[in-house]
């Protein structure tokens, strides 16, 4: 397989000397869906910026399509697409009007242009409405429309930053689906940002976890939760004294099966046991001569949030903004829930 | 990267706003409706003011309304070009400025097919000027070219008022602040020139103010096509000055713009 971007120790600092990314080196393989997870202002946006070319990175290096983003933009621009997480489509334009401006910015031949805006109107099935004026599209219409303008070139790779941003749940599946038939249909290698967990899990091929500009862990969904071995079991006590409790917890922490028992506030007891559902029955059968019940009890997977808060010490987060990005991320809330 | 294409660039620029331009119909009546309020009630009410023979020889000629007339467009072109850059600050918050810097399009193009737009906005306001004022019985002296001088004139002091607005835009984070900035600009630039009185009639000081000031350079042309005729020795010094300070403020904008997006 070939590596269709590669990035060495990508670096950006702004004036006023925020590093907002920290020496990152990657590879993407043509074909795959490779996601960045983390929160915002983790470096997501910066690290798509600096591929795309909107900004220059400070130090390091990036090939995105074997074309080296620092020496020839220009050439880069021509060969990457990109969605960003701005839903940047014109209200005042029709569908049409916005895909005949986009072909008319990547400089495609009119005649040329007309074939392709009906062939990426198809394949985000908005043939139909491409004739009325974007006002009237719901967000997830105009989600589609944005990834259609950002296909129009026909790009090997295409960079979408947040694709599900403010959608509601039903319309994230539904763009879900698209990106799945990109990568399935025409084989596109896809370059994405998200901080949803559930988002990539279900998508990603292969996922970077990044917090604070540093990518922490790299690897396939399944591999990064099978990394963290057990399985968890959650439960809570309806009954019993905080003593009696307090000996019974201890008699279960001498149970072979169980690695550890943490307590916190808002999950109850979460054990890490490694026989998997069995040890459901098995607790039970620990505590039953003890004058304790047990209220609620859970088993779980580990969930890619488990993973992110095993990397990096803490859960996905909102990070503070300033206030123009704070009114931008407003504005996108209000486009898209429209 | 070819000429061809950097012209191809801005047009299209140029075709997007301007598209978006002409969907805005409040803001087409409003075009409308201004330059008539304007010269309806502003005009009717002085022209009983000047229907004397000091004033008359102060306007330059009888009819107040034909002496203002310029004036209204050049005032027009200054609101329409001042606020020309808040176009670049919308396109930063909704994105789409990123939109058009990922595209292989030549960066310049960004700033001038938006100045191309604003300049052809100002030249249809002025049209709508010259139709409402021959409406109201105001007479240009040297007919249709003269008209098409007048609206060349308009257009391009509204670039040079764009290009500053885009200058101002690209070093200002927030729309706000540059309606602000824009605001405050328009009042004093307009009554320190000679686009409403007649310079005759200002005193001393002002007078020094209205003669450097471009905005009556723009309209002491205008004014010698509309009202005298075909006089080139009062025409061209003003109209060469125009052009330099347009040269000057658009080269500004473009420099200013790369220097923000890089």
């Amino acid at each position: 397989m070939n590596n269709i971007i590669e990035a060495v120790g990508l670096t950006k600092v702004f004036p006023g000397g925020l590093i907002a990314v920290n020496d990152i080196s990657f590879s993407v393989e043509e074909g795959e869906i490779f996601g960045f997870l983390g929160p915002n202002g983790a470096g997501k946006s910066t690290t798509i910026a600096m591929l795309t070319t909107l900004i220059k990175p400070t130090r390091g290096m990036a090939k995105v399509t074997g074309i080296d983003i620092i020496k020839q933009p220009y050439q880069a621009r021509l060969a990457i697409g990109y969605v960003s997480q701005d839903l940047a489509v014109e209200d005042a334009l029709t569908g049409y009007e916005n895909l005949k401006l986009q072909a008319g910015f990547y400089h495609i031949p009119k005649a040329e242009a007309v074939k392709r805006i009906a062939e990426v109107l198809t394949m985000v099935e908005l043939t139909d409405r491409a004739k009325d004026k974007v006002e009237t599209y719901s967000g997830g219409m105009r989600k589609r429309l944005d990834i259609a303008c950002g296909l129009i070139h026909r790009p090997k790779l295409l960079f979408l930053d947040e694709p599900t941003l403010g959608l509601d749940i039903q319309t994230r599946r539904e763009i879900w689906k698209y990106i799945n038939h990109l990568r399935e249909e025409i084989r596109m290698t896809i370059f994405m940002t998200t901080h949803y967990m559930d988002e990539a899990d279900s998508l990603c091929d292969r996922i970077a976890i990044i917090d604070k500009g540093i990518i922490k862990t790299l690897d396939t969904p399944a591999t990064l939760k099978g990394s963290l071995g057990n399985e968890i079991v959650e439960f809570t006590f309806s009954r019993g004294s905080s003593s009696d409790i307090e000996t019974a917890i201890g008699h279960i922490k001498h149970l072979d099966f169980i690695e550890d028992i943490k307590f916190t506030e808002e999950r109850g007891y979460m054990a890490s046991v490694t026989n998997g559902e069995s040890s459901v029955p098995a607790i039970f059968e620990a505590i039953h001569d003890f004058p304790v019940t047990i209220g609620s009890i859970s088993h779980t997977q580990p969930s890619l949030d488990d993973v992110f808060l095993h990397y990096t010490g803490h859960e996905i987060r909102e990070e503070k903004v300033d206030k123009e990005s704070g009114f931008r991320n407003r504005m996108i809330m209000r486009r898209t829930r429209k | 990267m070819t000429r061809a294409v950097i012209f191809q660039d801005i047009y299209w620029v140029f075709w997007r706003e301007f598209k978006k331009f002409t969907q805005q119909r409040a803001r087409i009546l409003m075009i409308v409706i201004q330059p008539l309020v304007w010269l309806v009630l502003m005009g009717n009410s002085m022209s009983g003011l000047t229907r004397n023979p000091a004033a008359m020889k102060m306007l330059g000629t009888g009819n107040y309304l034909e002496f203002m007339t310029p004036g209204i467009m050049i005032m027009t072109a200054l609101f329409g070009g001042v606020f020309g850059g808040t176009t670049i600050l919308w396109d930063r918050r909704l994105g789409f400025l990123h939109k058009m810097l990922s595209a292989p399009i030549h960066r310049a193009a960004i700033p001038l097919g938006k100045l191309m737009s604003i300049g052809l906005q100002t030249m249809l306001q002025a049209l709508v000027i010259v139709i409402i004022s021959l409406f109201l019985g105001v007479h240009f002296i040297t007919g249709i070219p003269g008209v098409f001088c007048l609206l060349l004139i308009s257009g391009l002091f509204g670039i040079i008022m764009g290009s500053i607005s885009l200058s101002l835009a690209a070093n200002l984070k927030s729309i706000e602040t540059l309606m602000a900035i824009s605001n405050f600009l328009t009042m004093p630039l307009m009554l320190t020139s000679n686009a409403m009185f007649p310079v005759n009639a200002m005193p001393v000081w002002l007078r020094a103010i209205a003669n450097v000031n471009p905005l009556s350079y723009a309209v002491s042309a205008m004014r010698t096509i509309a009202t005298q005729g075909w006089f080139f020795h009062q025409i061209w010094l003003p109209v060469v000055a125009l052009l330099g300070i347009a040269m000057i403020t658009i080269g500004v904008s473009v420099k200013m713009f790369y220097r923000s997006v890089s």
